[in-house]
């Protein structure tokens, strides 16, 4: 898996590099949204699929459900620290300031904060019975607010950011290139994702756990 | 709600009030809290006249986080007493849930009753629709009260006390926070908010109280 992901990588940042052609608009500052819409995507995913194995482990607390949550929420903040940074830069180069509280921006950040929460929540637990509960009581909770954020923000802020690939109106405004490209990044992205979430836990699991993210 | 959960929520609710009665630290810090950080946002801006946005934030930061200094004993007080196994063998999860919800709501309601006529005379001189005020604030305080209570249980047990709370609470609390700075914007004469916002805080209030509803039980049973 690892020889795969590492070709299709290469594969991509070549052809980012000297096949994409300039945006309208944006210039060769496309590139970041190859690297940044990726990040952001598996940060929601790794979100999605956090809650997904808390709610399995309240359900039948088994330990591998539980290493499942806490290694991808792990993951998660890593990647969601990416794609803010990523994202903070590309807002400089074309907006003129890293920061501006755009929709998206916002939200991301509250990904960030309930990843920072999570995670600080599992640090203080010392019991690994009641840390395994409570940790995924509080990922189910904080999931309840990702709808109404997404519905308040944007009505609260002024967006600059440009608009989702796929858009309201349904279709999709791209050059074919650049779409490929893309997807064939997002894929990638998630494959990463994967291995490094396997990988920690099979790292849990054999009782390597110093070197998993999270037992 | 059947009878006997509401029966038991009431048995718990008249314990928190004695319990509040014998101790009254908790509540008492939470007051003195909102009033200091209140004095000190007062002073440090000399009567300086502010637009409604900014007395609105300043508001809702001072309740958010003086509700930060009282809402997390509900469970704290009785694991440092040595109560909590009792509650635990003798309550069932939901009427201790809504009993300390309830009794968490009213110390809030309590708190803002306090805080708002001192704000109003400090910082922001004259409202423009003080029922949208008072309303906004008691369907964001309930919001509190509920997330404060189930948050509050999850940090039983922890090895770290001291702002582990308010971590906590930001991320589930944001759709209460920001609609509630927007209508209390309006409230106080600036750009009116919209009013679907209080259908969206009392809909967020009564889906964080039933999320709080299924997941305490979790908590509360453990094998």
């Amino acid at each position: 898996m690892l020889a795969v992901l590492s070709v299709l990588t290469l594969a991509i940042i070549g052809v980012v590099f000297f096949v994409v052609p300039p945006a309208e608009g944006l210039g060769y500052y496309v590139r970041i949204a190859f690297f940044h819409i990726p990040v952001a995507w598996v940060s929601v995913l790794a979100f999605l699929v956090s809650a997904f194995y808390g709610a399995k482990y309240l359900k039948e607390p088994k330990r591998h459900y539980d290493r499942l949550s806490a290694n991808s929420a792990g993951l998660g903040l890593v990647f969601v620290i990416l794609a803010t940074l990523s994202g903070a830069v590309f807002s400089k180069l074309t907006w003129g300031a890293y920061w501006n509280w755009d929709p998206r921006q916002t939200t991301i950040f509250v990904l960030l904060l309930i990843y920072g929460a999570y995670l600080t929540l599992r640090a203080a637990m010392p019991d690994e019975k009641r840390r395994a509960r409570v940790s995924a009581v509080y990922a189910l909770l904080s999931f309840l607010t990702v709808p109404f954020l997404v519905f308040i923000i944007p009505r609260l802020y002024f967006s600059l950011h440009p608009s989702p690939v796929l858009n309201a109106g349904g279709h999709i405004d791209m050059d074919p290139v650049m779409l490929w490209t893309l997807l064939a990044a997002l894929v990638d992205m998630t494959g990463i994702y994967c291995y490094f979430l396997k990988r920690y836990v099979k790292k849990a699991e054999d009782g390597k756990e110093g070197e998993a993210i999270h037992e | 709600m059947n009878a006997s959960v509401w029966a038991g929520t009431k048995l718990v609710l008249l314990k928190e009030f004695r319990q509040g009665m014998r101790f009254k630290a908790s509540w008492a810090a939470m007051l003195m809290f909102a009033l200091t950080t209140l004095s000190c946002v007062s002073l440090a801006l000399q009567g300086a006249a502010l637009s409604p946005k900014l007395a609105a934030a300043l508001l809702w930061v001072i309740l958010f986080f003086a509700s930060m200094v009282g809402a997390d004993r509900v469970f704290l007080d009785e694991e440092a007493a040595g109560t909590l196994l009792a509650l635990r063998v003798y309550g069932g999860s939901q009427p201790v849930l809504f009993g300390k919800m309830l009794y968490t709501y009213l110390v809030l309601l309590a708190m803002g009753l306090f805080i708002l006529p001192l704000f109003l005379m400090l910082l922001a001189g004259n409202v423009a629709e003080p029922s949208l005020l008072v309303l906004t604030t008691a369907l964001g305080l309930l919001g509190v009260a509920a997330a404060g209570t189930l948050v509050a249980a999850l940090t039983i047990g922890s090895a770290v006390h001291g702002g582990l709370f308010s971590i906590l609470m930001l991320p589930v609390i944001l759709p209460v926070f920001l609609p509630a700075i927007s209508l209390t914007a309006g409230a106080l004469g600036g750009e009116a908010g919209s009013f679907s916002y209080l259908g969206g805080l009392a809909l967020y209030d009564m889906i964080l109280m039933v999320g709080a509803s299924l997941l305490f039980d979790y908590l509360w049973y453990e094998e």
